[in-house]
């Protein structure tokens, strides 16, 4: 199974993806960065903050524009890539596996993700 | 309903990613904007530009009108050469900035901004009675394509471009079997020309700068490039940068500006007044002290209190750090070398006054 099988989006462009341990990783979908371009800059929350479903909690940069990244659905940081703050660019080659954003534990209720969408609903939605 | 130029199916074929721009469908990058941006700094590049408008102003007494709407001096203006204007509102406040052409005897070219063009040409017809003279928007029948980087000049010599041309000049040339207006300017702090020719050539030309461009190393360059190259170099972009509530003194212009003409022009007398007094306020270029980019739109700060906003800003490739353009409060406190802050995202991040352009023009490090 490819990774986008398993990840679950949001209409503004965000990704999570279950992890055996029950926390769910968060990221950009290759969508939303092929559309932003180069990306210069990356701002991520700490370890341990809490986030609503719908908030927004991280910021990105490309030379283009300015956008805000927001929660898929609620929880509590527990882990940040800091590798890719450090090189953001890194987002261009790959949002899966080197380039995502924050670890968490879901917070809310399982109905938070009646609303994600699979990938390839994601795409034809977007596209 | 967006319009397309006579190059639209050259930028789809080259896989450019297209956006809406002043009412344009137009390619704001073919590969990444840091590429092409480099490569208009070390080699050449390759830009649709047919958006921009073309007006061409002709009779009697097109001199004395140009003296009427514009601040600089029209008289001094010599055949074949070019002058960078402004065309004030009766506010001093600024309707466009364009450049002049003088192509003959009593005949004009302008080339001013695409979402400009119906109101440039509104205020002129409007600002031309009791002239003789005609003021005729062709834009629609032209296309604009600019060469643009340090190898701009051997590429068009290689193409058959004969005679020597100073910056700021413009002559009707034969390149390859094409009539060109060619003109030696451009919008990106390098050398370059811009190549003024009929629709019906401009996609055969494109393909041909392209292909006579290879062993330079040339790249067609999107907007995005466009942007972040004219930044570097300090150069105002209209509806950024400028407006109808900013003078030409404000926007750092003043050099520019004649200061001795004896006619008279809209906004006269606050431009005198500004140029000797000073404006409400000044334009700085800002160099962000981390990594955060101040966008347009952004607050600046001195000492805690809210002195202006930033209006054009990103990444500059060649200094490797955020640059930005940005009005303050007209006050000596902020000069080269002061700190001030620019609140992103809630927070206010430090950024230092620096020297405009932010690049000079041998792409020699300034700042």
């Amino acid at each position: 199974m490819s990774i986008t099988e398993k990840i679950l989006c949001t209409k503004t462009h965000e990704y999570i993806l279950k992890n055996d341990d029950g926390t769910y990783t968060v990221g950009l979908t290759d969508y939303a960065v092929e559309q932003l371009g180069d990306i210069v800059f990356l701002e991520l929350p700490e370890s341990g903050t809490t986030f609503a479903k719908g908030d927004s909690f991280a910021a990105i940069e490309s030379v283009k524009a300015a956008s805000e990244i927001y929660m898929p659905i609620s929880g509590e940081i527990t882990d940040v890539n800091t590798a890719l703050v450090e090189s953001p660019e890194t987002l261009n080659e790959d949002v899966y596996e080197k380039g995502w954003l924050v670890k968490i534990n879901p917070t809310g209720d399982a109905s938070e993700q009646d609303d994600l969408l699979e990938y390839s609903d994601y795409k034809e939605e977007v596209e | 309903m967006t319009k397309e130029t006579f190059l639209h199916d050259k930028h789809i074929a080259l896989g450019a990613k297209m956006v809406d721009f002043a009412g344009w469908h137009m390619p704001v990058q073919y590969t990444t904007i840091v590429e092409e941006h480099n490569t208009v700094r070390e080699a050449v590049g390759l830009f649709d530009v047919s958006h921009m408008g073309e007006v061409f102003v002709s009779g009697k007494e097109s001199l004395a009108f140009l003296q009427s709407i514009v601040p600089q001096d029209i008289s001094k203006l010599e055949y074949e050469k070019a002058v960078y204007c402004q065309l004030p509102n009766k506010k001093g406040g600024l309707i466009d900035d364009l450049i002049i052409y003088k192509i003959g005897i009593n005949s004009y070219l302008i080339i001013c901004n695409a979402s400009r063009i119906d109101e440039d040409v509104n205020w002129m017809s409007l600002n031309s009675n009791g002239y003789d003279v005609k003021i005729d928007n062709q834009s629609h029948n032209y296309s604009l394509l600019a060469v643009q980087g340090p190898k701009a000049d051997e590429l068009l010599r290689t193409m058959g471009l004969s005679t020597h041309q100073d910056s700021f000049t413009i002559k009707p040339a034969k390149i390859l079997d094409y009539n060109i207006l060619v003109s030696r300017t451009g919008y990106t702090g390098e050398d370059g020309y811009e190549l003024l020719v009929e629709n019906n050539i401009a996609p055969a030309l494109w393909d041909k700068v392209l292909e006579y461009g290879k062993p330079f190393g040339i790249k067609p360059i999107g907007l995005g490039a466009r942007d972040t190259l004219r930044l570097e170099a300090a150069l105002h972009l209209y509806g950024n940068d400028l407006d109808e509530d900013t003078t030409p003194v404000e926007a750092g212009l003043s050099w520019s500006l004649a200061k001795d003409k004896k006619e008279d022009y809209n906004g006269k007398e606050v431009i005198m007044a500004q140029l000797a007094n000073g404006g409400n306020k000044k334009l700085v270029g800002i160099k962000m002290l981390d990594k955060n980019i101040a966008r347009h739109g952004y607050e600046v700060y001195f000492n805690g209190e809210k002195v202006g906003i930033v209006t054009s800003g990103c990444i500059s490739p060649v200094l490797g750090c955020n640059i930005a353009l940005a009005y303050v409060k007209n006050i000596s406190d902020i000069s080269t070398g002061s700190v001030v802050q620019v609140m992103i995202r809630e927070k206010l991040h430090d950024a230092e006054v620096v020297k405009k352009p932010f690049i000079n023009k041998r792409n020699k490090i300034r700042n």
